[in-house]
C-alpha cells in the first residue's frame, strides 16, 4: 500500500446554479474552505491535483491554467487527472498515490464543474464512439437507463417492486439533502411524485435523475508524520480500487457490472473488509440515477445480486438502516461532475471524523466512497476510516 | 443564490475529420451493401461486432472477418423521451442493445418500425429477449444510419 | 526516493497523418511496447495515459475512447490531461507505493484530426478577457520572444539557428513530421506569423503516440538488461494572467530545481549529457536552456553560435529534432523522455549523439509562454 495517507481537511462550495460567481471564484470558494478547515496555509502544500470534465462542458480548455491562482497552485507541482464521471475519485486516488509514494507530504486535491455554463448532455454525447454509438447513446441518461433496464429485467422481480424501490431511494435522498448545507436540490417529494414524473429515458423518470450543478470540492491529503505533527482529526485511506471496461457499449455485461465488483474488491482487500454490509458504517455511492444505485449495492456486495429492491424497501440503506447510503443526499441531489466523485470521498471523510453535522451517522468509523464514468466503463472506490 | 450577475452568451463550433482506418472502412462499406461484419478473435473465439482490429481482452489482432446475422434478440432498451444534441431522430425513440445471432457482444442501435408515440403501449410491447430484424435505408452512404433500425421479427 | 523505478521499453508512432484511426493506432503502439519485452496483457500491472480534451478529435473524455487499446480492460488505470510527463510522474508513483511492479504509460495525440493548434490554445483563455483579444500560445510566445531579444540582445538569427539545427536533426529521425536542410535566411524568410515569429520557427500540428513501460527494480531486471532509471522530476505552474508574469523568469527554474535536487545534480551543464526540450517556438529552446541552467541568462545565443547544442556538441539539445520537427500537443513531453531513453541505450539510430550518454533530461511545457513546465531526469 505504500506509506499511510491521511485526509485532514475538506472544503465544499454551496452547490447549485451558481451564476453569482465566475468559474475561478467558485473554485476558490472550495479552496479557501479547505485551508480554513485544515488550518494549513498554501505554503504548506507540496503539490496540487486538479480535475474536471472535458473542455466542452464549459468551453474552457486545460482549466488548471485558468485556476492556477484560485487553487493557490502557483509555483507548485501539479497533476491534472481526468477520467470522465469518475474524475473526482481519480483525483483522490492521485493525491493518495502522491503521498503514499513518498513524493509529497501534503497534497491539495481540487475537483470542479460549472455545468450550467454549457450543454451537459451534448458534452456527454461526445464521450461516445463517433462512428457507431454516438447517435444512440442519448447522453448520460440514455446509456445508464439501458443499463438499469438490463439489470431490472434480470432476476424476475416484478417491475412494480423495482419501481417502488427506486422511488423510495429518490424520496430518501431528497429528504437527506435538507440535512446537507451544501446540497443543490432541496425539494420534498413523495413516492407518487417520483412514479408520476415525466419519462426521460425509460425506466428513468425526471425524479430519478440528478440535477445539473455548479460546484467545487477541495481536500488535503497528508503523510502520517505530517498528520502527527498537526494533531488534527484525520481520516485514513484504507483502500483504493479502480477498474475500467471497453469503450464499445455492448462488449461487457452491465447488469452485474464486473468493473464495479472488482474496483470494490480491490479496495476491500486492502481495507480488510470481508462483509461490506456489516464492516462499513456508511457509503457514498455515486448515484446519478436511482435504479443504478441498486445495481451498485449488488456489485459492492451490500446485498446479493437481485436482492437490492427488497432491502431498499425494508430500509436497510436508509439513514437509520444497517448501512446508510448517501446520507448527504448523494449525486441525485448534487452533481457538479468533476467535483462529484471528490464530494463522495469528502462526505466519507466528514462521516468518519464526526464532522457531518445534521447528516452525521452516529459512530461512523469506516466509510465507502465511489464514482463511475465513461460510456458505462469506469468505477473507482476509496475507503476511509477513523483509525490508522 | 441571492443575486445573479451578468452572463456572456457565446458558442464554440469546430470541424473534425476523423479517420475510419482500414477495419472500420471495410465495416461501413459492408453497411452500404446491407451487410453487417464482425471480426473473430482466434484466442477467445468471440465474434465482435462491429468489426474490431483487435480483441480488447486477449489483446491480439483479429484478422478473421465474418458476416453476421441480421436478426437477433433484445438485451436492453430505453425509451428516449428528451431532446439532445446529435440525436438520430426526433424523440420519442428507442435506443437498444441487441445480440445479433451467433455473435458474442451486444450491438447498439435503434428499435423501430412501429408507433412508439404512446409510452405505456410501447412498454407493453417491447420485452428483453424479443426477436429483432434489421431494416435498411434505401439511401445508403456507408454510415451507421444505413441501418434504419431493428424491427420486431 | 522510496523505490527505484526504471523505463524498460518504449514504442512510438509519429508523423503528419497516418491512415489508421485513433483506436487502432493506440493499440499498435501499446502492442509494440509490450512485445519488445515479451509482456502479455495479463502481466500488465497498471496503466496511466495522457491525452487531452482540448477539443482534440471532437471526443470528450478521450480515455473512455482508447481504454482497451492500452491493454487496460479490467485494470486499475488512470489518466492525465495536458502534459504527458505528468503521466510519467503518476505512473512512477504508483510503482513506488509497491502496489504495482509495472506501469504502462501512453501519450496519445492524433494532430491530423484536431483543429489548428491555436484554435485549441485560444480556448485556454478565459472567455471574458484573453480569448476576445485572440491570445494564443503563438501570440503569447511572440511577446515572450520580443521581450527575450530586447532584454538580452539575443538576435533573431540566433533564434532561427534553433530551427536550422532541429529541422536538420530531424532528417535523421524517421518519426519527424517536418524536416529539412534550411539556412538561417530560409527560416527568417519563411511565411510571417505572429512577428517576430515566422512559420518555420513554429511547430507544426502532428501525430504522436508514445507507449512506455515502467517497472520496479526487481521487475525491470527480469524484463531487460538495459533498464534506464528514473532519477528526478519536477513541475511547476505559473500564475494565469499573462500581464502578472515576468515572461523571462519562468516556472521552469522551479521545476528544474526540484528535479536536480531529487537527482542529486549540482551542475546541470556538466552532468546532463543530452537534453530533449519542448520548443514549440524556436527561441524557446534558447530561453529554456538558460532556465535549465545550461548557461547564464541571456547566454544561449552565444551557446548556439558555438555549436554546444548541436548533435555533435558538448551538450546536445533536441537531437531528435524536438517539437519543431514533431508536435503532438500532449504527447510531446513523453516523446522527449522516450528520446532520452533511446539516447541512453544507444538506440537512437541515425540521431544518436556522438558522446556517451549517462544522464538525459526531458522537458515538457504547455500553456501561454510556458505557464506550466515539467522536467524529468533519467540515467544509467
Ligand atoms: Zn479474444
Amino acid at each position: 500500500m505504500g506509506r499511510p495517507v491521511g485526509i485532514i481537511g475538506v472544503g465544499q462550495t454551496k452547490h447549485g446554479r451558481r451564476m453569482d460567481v465566475a468559474y475561478p471564484e467558485l473554485v476558490r470558494e472550495a479552496v479557501l474552505r479547505v485551508f480554513e478547515d485544515s488550518g494549513l496555509e498554501p505554503s504548506d502544500i507540496d503539490g496540487v491535483v486538479s480535475g474536471t470534465m472535458p473542455s466542452m462542458m464549459e468551453g474552457v480548455a486545460l482549466t488548471h491554467f485558468y485556476f492556477a491562482d484560485a487553487m493557490q497552485a502557483v509555483g507548485k507541482p501539479i497533476l491534472k487527472t481526468e477520467t470522465c464521471g469518475s474524475t473526482g475519485v481519480s483525483i483522490a486516488h492521485t493525491a493518495y498515490y502522491w503521498v503514499a509514494s513518498g513524493m509529497a507530504d501534503v497534497v491539495l486535491a481540487v475537483g470542479h464543474e460549472k455545468m450550467n455554463e454549457g450543454d451537459a448532455q451534448a458534452t456527454m454525447t461526445t464521450v461516445a464512439e463517433p462512428f457507431y454509438q454516438r447517435y444512440f447513446i442519448a447522453g448520460a441518461p440514455g446509456v445508464f437507463s439501458m443499463q438499469s433496464q438490463m439489470w431490472a429485467d434480470r432476476y424476475g422481480i416484478p417491475e412494480a417492486k423495482i419501481r417502488d424501490a427506486a422511488a423510495h431511494i429518490s424520496v430518501e435522498h431528497h429528504n437527506a439533502a435538507f440535512e446537507n448545507p451544501y446540497a443543490h436540490v432541496k425539494i420534498r417529494v413523495t413516492a407518487d411524485d417520483v412514479k408520476n414524473s415525466r419519462v426521460i429515458t425509460y425506466p428513468v423518470r425526471l425524479l430519478d435523475v440528478c440535477p445539473t450543478s455548479d460546484g467545487a470540492c477541495a481536500m488535503i491529503f497528508v503523510s502520517q508524520n505530517k498528520a502527527k505533527k498537526l494533531g488534527r482529526k484525520t481520516a485514513w485511506v484504507k483502500g483504493v480500487g479502480y477498474r475500467g471496461e471497453e469503450y464499445f457499449f455492448g462488449d461487457s455485461d452491465k447488469g452485474l457490472w464486473q468493473g464495479a465488483v472488482l474496483a470494490a474488491k480491490q479496495a476491500y482487500d486492502q481495507a480488510g473488509i470481508k462483509n461490506p454490509r456489516k464492516d462499513l458504517d456508511v457509503a457514498e455511492v455515486y448515484n446519478p440515477f436511482t435504479f443504478q444505485e441498486m445495481l451498485f449495492y449488488e456489485c459492492f456486495g451490500f446485498c446479493e445480486p437481485g436482492g437490492a429492491p427488497d432491502m431498499v424497501l425494508k430500509g436497510t440503506f436508509d439513514k437509520k438502516g444497517q448501512l446508510p447510503c448517501d446520507p448527504s443526499g448523494g449525486v441525485l441531489c448534487t452533481n457538479p461532475i468533476g467535483a462529484t466523485g471528490l464530494i463522495r470521498v469528502a462526505e466519507a471523510v466528514l462521516q468518519v471524523t464526526g464532522k457531518a453535522g445534521e447528516h452525521q451517522i452516529p459512530k461512523a468509523k469506516t466509510a465507502f466512497s465511489h464514482a463511475m464514468g465513461g460510456v458505462d466503463q469506469f468505477n473507482g472506490v476509496m475507503i476511509v476510516g477513523s483509525e490508522l | 443564490m441571492s443575486k445573479e450577475y451578468k452572463t456572456l452568451m457565446t458558442e464554440i463550433r469546430l470541424p473534425y475529420e476523423l479517420a475510419y482506418g482500414p477495419v472500420w472502412t471495410r465495416f461501413f462499406e459492408g453497411m452500404a451493401e446491407k451487410k453487417i461484419f464482425g471480426t473473430k478473435c482466434t484466442k477467445c473465439g468471440r465474434i465482435l461486432v462491429p468489426a474490431r482490429s483487435f480483441c480488447p481482452r486477449c489483446f491480439i489482432d483479429t484478422d478473421e472477418w465474418v458476416e453476421v446475422a441480421q436478426t437477433g434478440t433484445l438485451t436492453a432498451w430505453s425509451y428516449v423521451n428528451y431532446r439532445y444534441y446529435g440525436m438520430p431522430t426526433e424523440p420519442p425513440f428507442i435506443s437498444a442493445l441487441l445480440r445479433l445471432d451467433g455473435t458474442d457482444v451486444d450491438f447498439l442501435h435503434l428499435i423501430g418500425g412501429f408507433d412508439v408515440s404512446d409510452f405505456e403501449k410501447t412498454r407493453k410491447m417491447v420485452k428483453n429477449g424479443m426477436r429483432l430484424k434489421a431494416v435498411w435505408s434505401d439511401d445508403r452512404k456507408a454510415h451507421i444510419m444505413d441501418l434504419k433500425y431493428f424491427k420486431p421479427a | 526516493m522510496s523505490k527505484k523505478v526504471a523505463i524498460v521499453s518504449v514504442a512510438q508512432s509519429a508523423g503528419p497523418a497516418s491512415k489508421d484511426n485513433f483506436y487502432d493506432q493506440a493499440y499498435r503502439v501499446t502492442r509494440e511496447c509490450l512485445d519488445k519485452v515479451g509482456m502479455t496483457r495479463d502481466d500488465l500491472g497498471t496503466v496511466v495515459s495522457a491525452s487531452s480534451d482540448i477539443f482534440h478529435g471532437g471526443i470528450s473524455c478521450a480515455n473512455a475512447y482508447y481504454w482497451e487499446t492500452t491493454g487496460a480492460f479490467l485494470k486499475n488505470a488512470s489518466r492525465q490531461d495536458g502534459e504527458s510527463l505528468f503521466a510519467f510522474m503518476y505512473g512512477a508513483m504508483r510503482i513506488m507505493t509497491g502496489q504495482y511492479d509495472n506501469c504502462l504509460l501512453l501519450a496519445l495525440c492524433k494532430g491530423s484530426e484536431n483543429p489548428e493548434n491555436d484554435t485549441c490554445t485560444l480556448m485556454f483563455g478565459d472567455p471574458f478577457y484573453h480569448r476576445n483579444l485572440g491570445l494564443t500560445e503563438t501570440t503569447s510566445a511572440a511577446f515572450q520572444m520580443q521581450a527575450y531579444m530586447e532584454k538580452y540582445g539575443v538576435t533573431k538569427e540566433q533564434c532561427a539557428k534553433v530551427a536550422v539545427k532541429n529541422l536538420g536533426n530531424a532528417l535523421r529521425n524517421p518519426y519527424a513530421h517536418r524536416r529539412g536542410k534550411y539556412t538561417v535566411a530560409d527560416i527568417l524568410n519563411s511565411a510571417p506569423a505572429a512577428a517576430p515569429l515566422t512559420d518555420l520557427q513554429i511547430a507544426p500540428k502532428s501525430e504522436g503516440f508514445v507507449a512506455m513501460l515502467l517497472a520496479s527494480e526487481k521487475k525491470a531486471k527480469k524484463l531487460t538488461d538495459k533498464p534506464v532509471w528514473f532519477k528526478g522530476y519536477g513541475s511547476s505552474l505559473d500564475t494565469y494572467f499573462l500581464g502578472d508574469r515576468d515572461l523571462l523568469k519562468t516556472q521552469l527554474r522551479t521545476a528544474a530545481a526540484q528535479a536536480y535536487k531529487m537527482a542529486g545534480i549540482k551542475d546541470p551543464k556538466k552532468e546532463i549529457d543530452v537534453a530533449e526540450v519542448t520548443e514549440p517556438y524556436a527561441f524557446q529552446e534558447l530561453l529554456w536552456c538558460e532556465e535549465l541552467g545550461f548557461c547564464k541568462p541571456g547566454g544561449a545565443g552565444k551557446m548556439i553560435d558555438k555549436g554546444t547544442t548541436e548533435i555533435s556538441g558538448a551538450l546536445p539539445v533536441n537531437p531528435s529534432g524536438g517539437v519543431l520537427a514533431n508536435n503532438p500537443y500532449v504527447s510531446r513531453g513523453l516523446q522527449r523522455l522516450a528520446e532520452g531513453f533511446l539516447q541512453i541505450r544507444g538506440e537512437a539510430g541515425e540521431h544518436q549523439v556522438d558522446k556517451k550518454v549517462k544522464t538525459a533530461l526531458a522537458h515538457g511545457t504547455h500553456g501561454f509562454a510556458g505557464q506550466c513546465h515539467a522536467v524529468a531526469i533519467i540515467g544509467v
